[in-house]
């Protein structure tokens, strides 16, 4: 019986043996939240370039899942590990959205960085000192910035809609045509909503900048019950994804998407090159994704090194734009030197500077982004 | 099939009568061997299920001070009442289909009289079964689409024109996904009960002149209604914790709790309504539960 254990326990070892590495590699963990292609992006690009230049480190990237959701998972995770005491947490750098990154910072899971690496001043840019009204100064870097806008079959809408109020009329004439996927399946139609209530309600920069007044909410009611004759023509959508499927299945003629998305999918043909995107007046919203690094990084000069390379204007230019269709999270000038003018110009074809100086805005304060999706729940459907 | 009295009171478990008196040392490990044998099964139980059902309870009935409240219960209600009630019915009307037309194809497995007609059939209704549920709703998602892989293959086949096409990603969805999945589980259990009856009585009803569907109604169903309730039973549970199918096909609300659960989570960080949500879900399925278990009852009553 105890021979059979010990050959038993050997083989298993031994089995074991190809999972140990070589030499005592030091490995970053990275988390990230949002989709498949956050992980990707490290996994394929990131780390092996960061390897590359840091002999005996591995990356080791592991994805959260999308949405605001993914970055909760890090937050769960960083907020046991401090309330165990833990005295190192197994996350050195995390990649989150806005929520997540004012969470973190409330609840004191994060380390001020942004001093101490060389390209903490390339970005200069209004998301990377708030975020959803926290003041996030020195604590993140901004990796990419995105946009939500719509999407449209030209070979079906001539003339789209410049602003919410155009497309409201649009809405009227042209049943079931437009679609979206509510508050529930996705930042889309989350992105849309918010844009809905500013334009509705004339206050996108209260709702932006603040301070927060509980008595808003009576407006945001108003114009979201505004919104229900408009729900009853439109089509809702499975997904993020699921608009664009439409979209390209000619089921719907026009709906919110994300613009990266959007440009990735063509560049991968699954989706008709024809579309093209329009951003709305008065605007709609965008977010970045930040570089956060936990407060107790069990490799904190690794961590910032990672986020200085990943912040580079190379990679910057290389892996955020040309590769992923992401705006860039440093100051744009910075990058658009490193990259071809084609290149750059792809990024603005549907979508000018113009359009994103103008139009493109922050989501609303969290307390306002509560609020809308409470009442959307309530009045809009 | 019911065992003898004497069989019945030892069946299971020591003879009662000699543990009284043997010595100590031959009691205490018996005792003690129970327990070691059944202290995985209850750690598993208390720890992976009694203990995260009692957080769930207290969570749902707590504020975000963890004071006693039934404030979740009243935004639950307030919010998401219709779509309690379509995730009831959808999943009753789930079943109900499913159970009908698992009862054909076991029925036909049993009863069919075309040899390769049965092989075929015995060979392909189990597929689904090894389909993950988030497949099955990507599949159906671009199958049941307005401009899908069905709608198309009708239009190519001449049977509609494009204009009068309709998506299904809405409550039929669904429903159909769900049966579409759940079907094999249910008709291989029922095709396991009926391959073990009697054939006998089916022969001579066969023989005095009775057709195949009257055979199955009248006799074999009958005899066959316990594994149906539990499959059914089984099937309702499964399909209130399915959460990627409703995401992925029924745009719109009303939705299944389950999107709501997740919604509540991931964008407001409520675990104390998504917790109320989970607990009229447990609610659901303790009604259904409680005739699984009074089916098991009764099947031991009627053993003794």
């Amino acid at each position: 019986m105890n021979g059979r254990l010990i050959s038993l326990l050997t083989g298993v070892a031994l089995l074991a043996l190809p999972g140990v590495p070589a030499q005592a590699d030091t490995v970053l963990n990275v988390f990230t939240a949002g989709d498949q292609n956050m992980v990707d992006y490290i996994n394929d690009y990131l780390g092996p370039k960061f390897e590359a230049a840091n002999p005996g480190v591995r990356v080791r990237a592991v994805g959260t899942g999308p949405g605001d959701a993914g970055s909760l998972k890090i937050f769960e995770k960083l907020d046991a590990e401090s309330k165990a005491g833990a005295a190192t947490w197994d996350i050195d750098v995390a990649v989150v959205h806005q929520r997540g990154a004012a969470q973190m910072l409330d609840d004191k899971l994060l380390s001020n960085y942004r001093d101490q690496i060389a390209t903490g001043d390339l970005v200069s840019s209004e998301m990377a000192d708030n975020a959803l009204g926290t003041n996030v100064t020195g604590y993140v870097m901004p990796m990419f910035n995105s946009q939500v806008a719509l999407a449209y079959n030209p070979d079906v809408v001539n003339d789209p809609p410049k602003s919410y109020s155009d497309l409201v009329k649009w809405v009227a004439a042209h049943p079931k045509q437009f679609g979206y996927n509510g508050v529930k399946g996705g930042m889309s139609g989350v992105g849309f909503v918010m844009g809905w209530v500013a334009a509705m309600t004339g206050d996108g920069d209260k709702l932006d900048k603040g301070p927060y007044d509980p008595g808003e909410k009576t407006k945001i009611e108003q114009a979201l019950s505004e919104m229900k004759p408009f729900n009853a023509n439109v089509t809702f959508t499975p997904g993020n994804a699921g608009t664009l499927d439409m979209l390209n299945r000619g089921e719907i003629a026009m709906g919110p998407v994300w613009v990266d998305m959007f440009y990735t999918w063509v560049g991968d043909g699954k989706l008709n090159p024809d579309l093209k995107l329009q951003l709305i007046g008065p605007g709609m919203p965008g977010q970045p994704m930040y570089y956060v690094i936990p407060a107790k990084a069990a490799s904190p000069d690794l961590a910032r090194k990672f986020v200085a390379l990943a912040t580079s204007p190379e990679v910057q230019a290389e892996g955020i734009v040309k590769r992923f269709n992401w705006y860039p999270g440093i100051d744009a000038d910075k990058v658009k030197a490193k990259l071809d003018p084609a290149t750059w110009q792809k990024l603005f074809t549907d979508v000018t500077p113009q359009d994103l100086a103008t139009k493109a805005k922050p989501f609303p304060l969290s307390q306002y982004f509560t609020d809308i999706l409470d009442a959307y729940e309530r009045v809009a459907n | 099939m019911s065992a003898s009295p004497t069989e019945a009171e030892t069946d299971g478990r020591a003879p009662a009568a000699p543990a009284f008196f043997p010595s100590a040392a031959a009691r205490v490990p018996q005792a003690v061997w129970a327990l070691v044998l059944l202290a995985p099964a209850l750690a598993l139980l208390a720890t992976l299920f009694v203990y995260p059902l009692l957080l769930s309870l207290k969570s749902s009935v707590s504020d975000a001070s963890g004071a006693l409240t039934i404030a979740n219960f009243q935004t639950v209600l307030d919010r998401y009442g219709g779509d309690i009630v379509y995730t009831g019915a959808i999943s009753v009307a789930a079943v109900i289909v499913t159970d009908l037309l698992a009862i054909a194809i076991a029925g036909y497995l049993t009863l069919g009289e075309h040899p390769t007609a049965v092989a075929v059939l015995r060979w392909l209704y189990r597929w689904p079964l090894f389909i993950p549920f988030i497949v099955a709703g990507q599949a159906m998602r671009s199958f049941l689409a307005k401009n899908g892989l069905m709608n198309n293959t009708f239009v190519g086949l001449g049977l509609v024109t494009p204009a009068h096409t309709v998506g299904l990603l809405d409550w039929r969805g669904v429903t159909i996904t769900f049966v579409w999945k759940q079907l094999p589980f249910v008709a291989l259990i029922l095709a396991g009960a009926m391959a073990s009856l009697d054939r006998s009585m089916i022969e001579s009803a066969r023989n005095l002149g009775a057709r195949r569907p009257r055979v199955l109604v009248g006799i074999v169903l009958p005899q066959v209604v316990g594994p149906l309730v539990v499959a059914s039973v089984l099937t309702f549970v499964t399909l209130q914790s399915v959460l990627s199918v409703p995401l992925m096909i029924n745009a719109g609300s009303p939705s299944m709790i389950t999107v709501d659960m997740a919604y509540r989570i991931t964008s407001l960080n409520d675990y104390g309504a998504a917790n109320a949500l989970g607990v009229i879900s447990y609610l659901m399925t303790v009604v259904f539960s409680w005739l699984y278990l009074r089916k098991g009852v009764r099947d031991e009553e009627q053993r003794r």
